[in-house]
């Protein structure tokens, strides 16, 4: 338990991924799916923060002749890491609005199961 | 200049996409030539490569120069190219510059208007799997997934009437294997705090059976599967590919996947090892087992289809079962058929897929019952249609006989019978798909060589899509003929110390 309040954050990582997973796949809303798709690309992300994250830490800018030492500073890779996945996710979220807009003029729906009623006709 | 090289391979795509998303506001018809062109570039560097990494061995190429091997750490991002991919990047290339050449007719028809926005795109899903096929950074990797995932959702997505449910069903499955496979490379970054492919190999020996790592392997794999339309994720791939204009099928269904399998076989013998898999039977048997069922089902459905584009597409997911199944056999034989099978997989689905396009191209859909006459209407496309059927079913001299002849005897050697019998079974189904072709494109009409018998005007497709299908379709016998060479200096010095022969 006590591991558990200690390590919150991956806690709710874990309920993020699993609520953006169910609705990708088990909504029948294509908005839904989307919105769920961010979600699960939002607990990713907060996973990988998370990782990084070091109490007290400073920003690894090495001035001066010192020798770094490991533990005050921050591990910079994942945040880099992330803001590339933020661009990724924002352009696969604006693809699959696009997508889902598209198939709203098609069929005024955002249904799967309407959708696919209408394409069987 | 040699040591350039890697790099020229994903620049000549990747400038040639920019350029030709410019010149499309500018001057619409440069850009089919410039990415015809860029295209030829990477073409050339890739099989300069072949070559000097037969004869010397891995070739590294840093990023900015930063972080060689002068220092003993690595701060870059490293591309490489060694026995493993550079059979992979020769293909991928190669059958992306014949595609391009021969999409133009079929893009013209297609996507009349749109036509100057689809060489960009076309060219930069190149760029994202040449990437995928050439980094040596496991996030690296996980980028250029998506560069090539982006473009193919808008390839797909240009296709009539049912394509963008088809996209969008395509993009949440592929989105969930992206994210999966950035979480397992997550773990892996955890435990051994680098990213670099060669580092990590170097680190996990010595963290054992760490169960981070564990997670880590599983969820990489699930991403790749979803990405590659494994069994059970193989819903997505029929509807895309076959409700995508026709042109974009042909690149897709050839490259995508393959890449796909190449990113598994990478993360399975460099990441990890086989023994990391040795040690870990309990997915093993189960993996196996899975292939298996991919290749009946995939067979099965192919069987019961009567659209040409569907039955095809049903071969790519049969296929897929071939190629991880022999990557999970787990000893030479087994690996070596799946290494092989890549490359000779990319060829055959591409060859088919032409052949396909031709066929539609002049008789405007791709029904069975249309086929009728086929055989005396374009009778040099169905001649290269029959000699890629008999590619896939593995008939010898062409390499789908060898890849197969591996596997099987990879899975004897294992034991693993019902995968032999998968195989066997695949076999036995796409001959029986390729005679009621031929029944129904030959046999079906009055033979108008008889007397009294109309004649049957030729209609055969354009030579700008011909020559592609013919060559690719030579190509595949030329590649079975190669086979003893290939393995024997490149594709077995991939295989992990041990298992080669």
């Amino acid at each position: 338990m006590e591991n558990l309040i200690a390590n919150f954050n991956y806690v709710i990582v874990v309920i993020l991924m699993m609520i953006g997973l169910w609705s990708m796949l088990a909504q029948k809303n294509l908005i839904k799916k989307c919105i769920g798709m961010a979600i699960f690309q939002t607990g990713i992300i907060l996973f990988f923060i998370s990782i990084g994250a070091k109490r007290g830490a400073k920003v690894p800018i090495l001035t001066g002749d010192e020798a770094p030492v490991v533990e005050q500073l921050a591990n910079p890779l994942t945040q880099i890491l992330m803001l590339t996945a933020i661009v990724v996710g924002v352009a696969t979220l604006g693809m699959a609005l696009a997508l889902a807009q598209k198939i709203y003029r098609q069929h005024a729906s955002f249904d799967e199961d309407e959708i696919l009623e209408n394409q069987r006709k | 200049m040699t040591e350039q090289l890697p790099i020229i391979v994903i620049l000549g795509p990747l400038l040639a996409a920019i350029l030709s998303a410019f010149a499309a506001w500018f001057r619409p018809k440069w850009s089919h030539p410039l990415v015809v062109l860029g295209l030829a570039v990477s073409c050339a560097a890739a099989l300069k490569l072949v070559f000097i990494v037969a004869g010397e061995g891995a070739q590294n190429y840093w990023l900015g120069g930063w972080g060689n091997q002068a220092h003993d750490y690595v701060v870059g991002i490293q591309i490489t190219v060694d026995s493993l991919n550079t059979l992979l990047l020769a293909a991928v290339s190669g059958i992306a510059l014949l595609t391009a050449l021969y999409a133009k007719r079929l893009v013209d028809a297609e996507l009349a208007g749109r036509q100057r926005y689809f060489y960009a795109l076309f060219s930069l899903l190149v760029t994202g799997l040449l990437g995928i096929g050439i980094t040596g950074d496991i996030f690296n990797l996980y980028v250029f997934m998506e560069i090539a995932a982006l473009s193919s959702y808008v390839l797909i997505a240009c296709g009539k009437g049912r394509a963008y449910m088809a996209a969008f069903n395509y993009l949440i499955m592929g989105t969930m294997g992206a994210c999966l496979y950035l979480l397992g490379v997550g773990f892996i970054f955890v435990k051994t705090g680098t990213l670099n492919i060669d580092d990590v190999s170097t680190l996990l020996p010595a963290l054992g059976q760490a169960q981070a790592l564990f997670v880590g392997f599983v969820l990489i794999l699930l991403g790749a599967w979803a990405k590659m339309a494994f069994f059970p994720f193989h819903g997505w791939l029929p509807n895309a590919y076959a409700h995508a204009p026709t042109a974009s099928a042909a690149v897709l269904a050839p490259l995508a996947t393959k890449v796909a399998v190449y990113a598994m076989l990478r993360i399975m013998v460099t990441v990890y090892s086989i023994d990391y898999i040795l040690d870990s039977p309990g997915i093993q048997s189960v993996v196996l087992l899975l292939s298996s069922i991919a290749i009946v089902v995939g067979s099965f459905f192919s069987l019961t289809q009567t659209n040409l584009k569907l039955i095809a597409c049903y071969f790519v997911v049969s296929e897929i079962g071939y190629m991880v199944g022999g990557a999970w056999l787990a000893n030479g034989p087994g690996l070596t058929g799946a290494m092989y099978h890549v490359v000779a997989d990319a060829a055959m689905t591409s060859a088919l897929f032409m052949a396909v396009g031709c066929i539609v191209y002049r008789l405007g859909q791709a029904q069975l019952n249309d086929l009728q006459g086929a055989f005396f209407k374009m009778p040099v496309t169905m001649a290269a249609f029959v000699v890629t059927m008999a590619a896939l079913i593995g008939v010898p001299p062409t390499c789908g006989f060898f890849s197969k002849w591996y596997l099987i005897q990879g899975a004897a050697q294992a034991g693993v019978w019902h995968f032999v019998a998968a195989l066997l079974l695949s076999s036995l189904v796409k001959a029986i798909i390729l005679f009621r072709i031929v029944e129904i494109g030959y046999n079906r009409v009055p033979h108008p060589a008889v007397e009294g018998n109309p004649a049957i005007p030729r209609n055969e497709a354009p030579l700008s899509m011909l020559i592609p299908t013919v060559a690719m379709a030579l190509g595949l016998i030329a590649l079975g003929l190669a086979t003893s060479p290939l393995v024997n200096t490149i594709i077995s010095k991939a295989l992990p110390d041990g298992l080669a022969p």
